[in-house]
């Protein structure tokens, strides 16, 4: 009844009418004056706004535009409104003030003079035509031109309320399989139809994708990969395969953290990316089998044959990357799962003796080797919090960097090599997750002592982070800018590296370069949007990567080892690091050169960083040294050779 | 003019309408109207009316209100059979009662006798009544729309013979307020027929124009609702051997293949619903049609047959970049072309096919040609291909219709800018322009034969016309509200025209009279096709149903279901008569299987029994696009669904 009171009679008020009078300069307008104002415009407006919904009609449009309106003017033989053009809807501002309320619309004045010198606007696209399969034989297809077969709300309602699923009439909708045929022969031969709540056979096509993908991306075949994890990524209509896959991934991950196959988790997580990146799915009722798939793959404590050889680490970054992504994506109020996978990571940070007490750090030392969380673990821990961005780093690592610096002293000073490598990452990226928080948290100056004091072991490699970080300008900027890291490894009596050409793009894996590369493309879950710490050592120019180059044609991420003053000499190489070290046990330095410009060939030993993003020479080296270590370096698995697609 | 003097104008008035001249001049005399107010002698008819008979009640404006209620108790109260019948009576008092309060200037009254019972009105005149509502004083009356429209046209309302009985009785029991039969009188036409009460469904099928239910006597007419013999006229040598037959029969190649391949030597029989083929003049065959003729029935002899157990592939041309501005979309009959009515007043045809789209040469270059030449159409155009695109300035308006002719030569489009206008295919210029209509032209097609076209628009006619006359043929006036769609019937004898008044009328082409008029429509139809056997015709509407009509009764065959959430503004039937396919504004298409709609209405003829039950079946499947309103519909020759919709951005 009120709606229909509304519709009937709504009309201008007598104050509006003296309002609007009051603005063309007519300052005491009578109340019966007003009043027939009132009553006659809004006659006048209502029949010219019924007009003009005809006008709607036939311009096929079910939102009233302003032409509508000039054209019912016409028709009305009244000089339509020109100049009028809104493409948007105008807010309407509302004020009040002397007892009076006002809705009006904001005229901006506009100075021409700008509009002169402007630059003209972009001409618009010209209209253009695309055709594609609606429908072939009256089935769908599922292609990206259609739209996903089932809505995301629907996937929602239905894993929510399956219930639903029985109340709906049919599958005249749903776009999946035709009614005709067979199933509509034997529904219609059967008196009694039992209805399933979830439909749980997949169609001949639907087993054949199924097999396909799953082949192709775990086979050994990087092309078919690719197209496979871009199916995965952009096609509508994988819903009714999402259970499968889903298990897939978290059997495969089970099955291979067991024996190590650090090749098959890198692309089952792979996979993972590529359904989160899938707009078309509803994927909240998979994240129990995804989660802790991809939490195995953060934490575990082995993801690989030889932990002192094999690149697990980026493995541990780009999971957690994952996880940070996953997050941010479906955390909410109800499933609070941001804060369960952060109570997840703090705890494999707690030193065991003691839950929640940090005030004895050095009883730790004294623990039994076992019962420590192995170094690998932590390091994932680590990660996966720092991706969750600096607030939790501050929370949950800060507190904890005196123990950590123990541990990794403890493991420095020991012997295995797989735990000194491991300390050394852990320290690492112990560093460049804290100085960014620290420095923010801490003014300077940054004294060695008070950061010795309060971080312990850890605290004079800190103070120096800190301290860099706040006179470079590119990390004070804290955009994607380059952020150049020159840590301090311990380098093991580690084989010498076989010399490799530099145009050629399988990376060799070194003992000491845990980074591997970073891809050109911008990382688009950057964890923290006010202050992120510099996620890499290095963030590549960010111009798009070309089309995925061929591993013989010299573009591509290179990683050279060598023993000579390196000069890389391949222009279009996009990011490289170069590790060269010394025969003694003098600290190595790590150099990197990203984005290579023709012009600078050779690597200067520079230590500006240039903060432009396009096409910049960062080069940052302290020395260079040449690593004249002999042996042959172990050549790695071949199916690791390529990591770039982690970052 | 004064109160007073309101009685004696109507007086007046009424002499003048006698003719009595002597005593219209004494009144005027003895009253000393001026010549001025004499002028003035307009009264609308109820006003009249009423001031003569009704004068006393003039004074006492709740009696208006306790007379609605009083009726709408005697609707309620009555036996179920008569219920339906005579709850159609209550909406057309209800507008004389609130016209005639405010004629009065009992303003508040009428507005509160608006809000008391105009919500419980039926749902599909809650719009009329919000656009009536607006009235709301004496003087807005005789400027509005469609207040005259009930002022000057009587509501048409079916009764049973026992319920208008009935209703008699009432109005004589209630003789103290004249009110109701007043109004009855003078703004209500009472169709009585023979027979039981309908039901609340066959009443529902009819009810809902805007004048209420056509009247049986509108119908009677015969329609030749069959198709034209087609003319045995030897077109081309075959040019394969199994398509002799195709040659033979060049007239309507759509639908009559399929049966023809085993029937072929047999004559076909004449159609005893089809109309004389000399019944209108049809234009001769040019050279070049019959071989766009033979081409059409070599296409149609590869034709698909489809049923519910094969569905068409649907072909989506989804227009990019066009924001809000295409309007509308044509593909023409062969599917090589598609053009594109535009916001900002240009039309776009696009080649569908590999075949570039080609200009003539000019004048000079072409009386160099040998026009004796076999291949005399080949070298007149231009050599060099050109574009895939064309564009066709020329309106000033919004492009509301573009249609393309049967031989694809020529192209027909109006415009907001109330003109229509012919272009030529060969020259990309405008040829002609038709003007005549008023205002806006909502509508123009082809007649399947060409020659002529039709044109509906704001100014409530539809006009038929001749590509080779300025002026058009005929002019059919009779809607009360826009004519917002219009379609040719498959033999060119009719033309069926939609109606904002919700009203579907079809006039005969060469008498230029209204043959049947259907009402049952609750919204504005936007979009008409005829069927291809040319008996049925299917309307879809502003509220997104889909009501089939019987050409040879005139009667809602069936009501589909409004299963679209927007309104339809295409609709198309297969070449074969067996899918309808539906498209709206809600970016879906949904195909509706005819063969049952068409099979259950002829097996059952007494009409309109527990069709509603069976709705839900008809439709067969719906297919969602991506935020792409639908704009065309069209069944190639060998029935693959083309489809036509602009994105719109995703949201």
């Amino acid at each position: 009844m009120s709606d229909a009171d509304l519709a009937y009679s709504s009309s201008f008020t007598v104050d509006s009418m003296k309002v609007i009078a009051e603005s063309v300069g007519i300052g005491s307008l009578g109340d019966d004056a007003a009043k027939e104002l009132a009553d006659d415009v809004t006659y006048r407006l209502k029949v010219i706004v019924q007009d003009a919904m005809k006008f709607m009609h036939h311009s096929k449009r079910q939102k009233l535009s302003i032409t509508d309106i000039d054209h019912a003017l016409k028709v009305k033989n009244i000089e339509a409104q020109y100049g009028f053009i809104q493409p948007d809807s105008l807010p309407f501002r509302f004020a009040s003030g002397g007892g009076r309320e006002l809705h009006f619309i904001e005229e901006k004045e506009i100075d021409l003079s700008e509009i002169l010198s402007a630059p003209p606007p972009k001409i618009p696209l010209d209209v253009s035509l695309r055709a594609h399969w609606l429908s072939v034989d009256g089935v769908q297809p599922t292609v990206p031109e259609n739209p996903p077969p089932l809505s995301k709300e629907s996937q929602k309602l239905e894993s929510v309320d399956p219930i639903t699923k029985l109340s709906k009439p049919a599958t005249k909708d749903a776009v999946g399989k035709p009614v005709c045929g067979k199933a509509a022969r034997l529904k219609a031969s059967e008196s009694v139809h039992v209805k399933q709540l979830a439909t749980h056979e997949l169609s001949v096509e639907q087993q054949l994708y199924y097999k396909e993908i799953t082949e192709a991306c775990v086979g050994s075949d990087e092309g078919r990969r690719a197209e496979a994890l871009q199916s995965l990524a952009c096609d509508p209509g994988l819903h009714e395969m999402l259970p499968r896959m889903c298990t897939f991934i978290s059997e495969g991950v089970k099955v291979n953290v067991v024996q190590n196959n650090l090749a098959l988790l890198i692309y089952l997580m792979r996979m993972v990316k590529a359904i989160l990146d899938n707009q078309s799915l509803y994927l909240e009722k998979y994240l129990h089998e995804m989660i802790p798939s991809v939490s195995t793959c953060i934490v575990s404590r082995q993801l690989c044959v030889r932990p002192e050889v094999d690149n697990h680490w980026a493995l541990r970054d780009f999971a957690a990357r994952l996880m940070a992504q996953i997050c941010k994506t479906f955390n909410t109020s109800t499933n609070n799962l941001q804060t369960r996978v952060t109570r997840l990571f703090a705890k494999a940070l707690q030193c065991p003796s003691q839950t929640n007490n940090e005030s004895g750090p050095s009883m730790v030392a004294s623990m039994k080797e076992s019962e420590k969380t192995p170094l690998a673990s932590l390091y994932g821990a680590v990660q996966g919090l720092a991706e969750l961005g600096p607030e939790v780093v501050k929370v949950f690592i800060l507190p904890r960097v005196r123990w950590l610096g123990e541990r990794v002293e403890g493991a420095l000073s020991g012997i295995g090599g797989a735990d000194r490598l491991a300390a050394g990452n852990l320290k690492h990226q112990l560093l460049k997750v804290l100085a960014p928080v620290v420095r923010q948290l801490r003014q300077p100056p940054d004294l060695p002592d008070d950061y010795k004091r309060e971080y312990g072991y850890l605290g004079p490699s800190l103070q120096q982070m800190v301290s860099k970080q706040r006179t470079s300008p590119a990390g004070g900027g804290g955009g994607g800018a380059v952020a150049v890291v020159a840590c301090t490894p311990p380098l093991l009596p580690a084989p010498a590296p076989a010399p490799a050409p530099p145009a050629h793009a399988k990376a060799v894996e070194s003992v000491a370069s845990r980074n591997v590369v970073i891809t050109a493309s911008p990382t688009p879950q950057s964890p923290a949007p006010s202050t992120p710490p510099p996620q890499k050592f290095v963030i590549v120019a960010s111009q798009q990567k070309p089309q995925q180059t061929q591993p013989a044609s010299g573009a591509g991420h290179i990683v050279v080892h060598t023993s000579q003053p390196t000069i890389v000499r391949s222009q279009n190489v996009q990011s490289m690091v170069v590790t060269s070290g010394p025969a003694g046990a003098q600290q190595p330095q790590k150099m990197v050169v990203v984005g290579v410009h023709p012009s600078h060939q050779g690597l200067q030993a520079s230590s500006s960083v240039t903060g432009v993003s396009q096409a910049p020479v960062s080069v940052l080296a302290k020395s260079v040294f040449a690593r004249s270590g002999s042996g042959p370096q172990p050549q790695p698995p071949p199916e690791l050779d390529d990591l770039s697609h982690l970052a | 003019m004064g109160d007073k003097s309101t009685p004696l104008l109507a007086v007046l008035q009424l002499l003048r309408k006698y003719d009595l001249k002597g005593t219209e001049e004494i009144l005027r005399k003895e009253a000393n109207l001026g010549d001025a107010e004499y002028e003035n002698l307009d009264l609308p008819e109820v006003e009249l009316a009423s001031i003569l008979t009704a004068h006393h009640t003039e004074s006492d404006p709740y009696s208006y209100e306790f007379a609605y209620d009083s009726l709408k108790k005697f609707v309620e109260n009555s036996l179920d059979i008569y219920k339906y019948e005579l709850s159609t009576f209550l909406y057309p008092v209800f507008v004389h009662m609130y016209l005639i309060l405010i004629l009065y200037d009992h303003n508040e009254h009428a507005k509160k006798f608006m809000e008391k019972f105009g919500p419980e009105q039926e749902d599909y005149y809650q719009e009329d009544l919000k656009r009536l509502a607006v009235v709301e004083n004496k003087d807005q009356i005789k400027g509005n729309e469609l207040a005259e429209v009930y002022n000057t046209n009587k509501f048409q309302v079916q009764l049973s013979r026992d319920a208008s009985t009935q209703l008699k009785r009432y109005l004589h029991e209630q003789k103290s307020s004249p009110v109701i039969i007043n109004i009855i009188n003078n703004h209500i036409q009472i169709d009585i027929h023979d027979g039981p009460g309908r039901t609340q469904a066959q009443v529902k099928a009819t009810v809902g124009g805007l004048l209420g239910e056509a009247s049986r006597n509108d119908n009677r007419t015969k329609v030749y609702y069959g198709l034209l013999k087609e003319p045995d006229i030897q077109v081309l040598p075959a040019p394969i051997e199994d398509e002799d037959e195709a040659d033979e029969t060049p007239d309507k190649p759509k639908k009559k293949k399929a049966k023809k391949d085993n029937i072929f030597m047999k004559k076909p029989k004449s159609d005893p619903n089809a109309p004389p083929n000399d019944r209108i003049p049809l234009p001769e065959l040019k050279e070049t049609d019959k071989i766009e003729k033979g081409k059409a029935l070599r296409e149609a002899s590869k034709r698909v047959q489809l049923g519910p157990d094969s569905l068409p592939s649907i072909c989506f041309y989804t227009l990019l970049n066009s924001g809000q501005t295409a309007v509308c979309a044509d593909i023409c009959d062969d599917s090589t072309l598609l053009a594109v009515g535009f916001n900002n007043s240009s039309i776009k045809v696009w080649t569908l096919t590999t075949v570039r789209l080609r200009g003539m040469k000019s004048a000079e270059k072409l009386q160099d040609i040998d026009r004796e030449a076999g291949d005399v159409l080949v070298r007149m155009m231009e050599e060099k291909d050109r574009d895939t695109c064309r564009t066709l300035f020329g309106h000033s308006g919004p492009v509301y219709k573009v249609a393309f002719d049967p031989f694809k030569t020529m192209l027909l489009s109006c415009s907001e800018d109330s003109t229509v206008r012919l272009w030529s295919l060969q020259c990309w210029t405008c040829l002609v322009v038709y003007r005549g209509h008023v205002w806006p032209v909502w509508d123009v097609r082809w007649s399947p034969y060409g020659y002529y076209f039709a044109s509906g628009g704001h100014d409530h006619t539809a006009r038929l016309w001749a590509t080779d006359h300025h002026q058009p043929l005929r002019i059919f006036a009779g809607h009360h509200s826009d004519v917002d769609c219009i379609q040719f019937h498959p033999n060119s004898n009719y033309i069926a025209t939609g109606s904002s008044d919700r009203t579907v009328r079809l006039w005969d082409c060469l008498t230029g009279s209204q043959v049947r008029i259907m009402t049952g429509h609750k919204s504005t139809p936007f979009a008409l096709a005829f069927s291809a056997c040319g008996r049925w015709l299917a309307s879809g509407a502003g509220n997104g149903e889909i009501v089939v009509w019987d050409m040879s009764t005139g009667l809602p065959t069936a009501t589909l279901p409004p299963m679209h959430s927007a309104p339809v503004h295409a609709l198309a039937f297969s070449r074969d008569g067996t899918i309808l396919s539906s498209g709206a504004l809600d970016s879906t298409i949904k195909l509706w299987d005819f063969s049952l709609i068409s099979d259950e209405s002829s097996s059952e003829e007494s009409g309109m029994t527990n069709l509603t039950q069976k709705e839900e079946k008809f439709l067969l499947r719906s297919f969602a696009t991506k935020n792409s309103p639908i704009k065309n519909l069209h069944f190639t020759r060998r029935n693959l669904l083309l489809a036509v919709g602009s994105y719109e951005g995703s949201s």
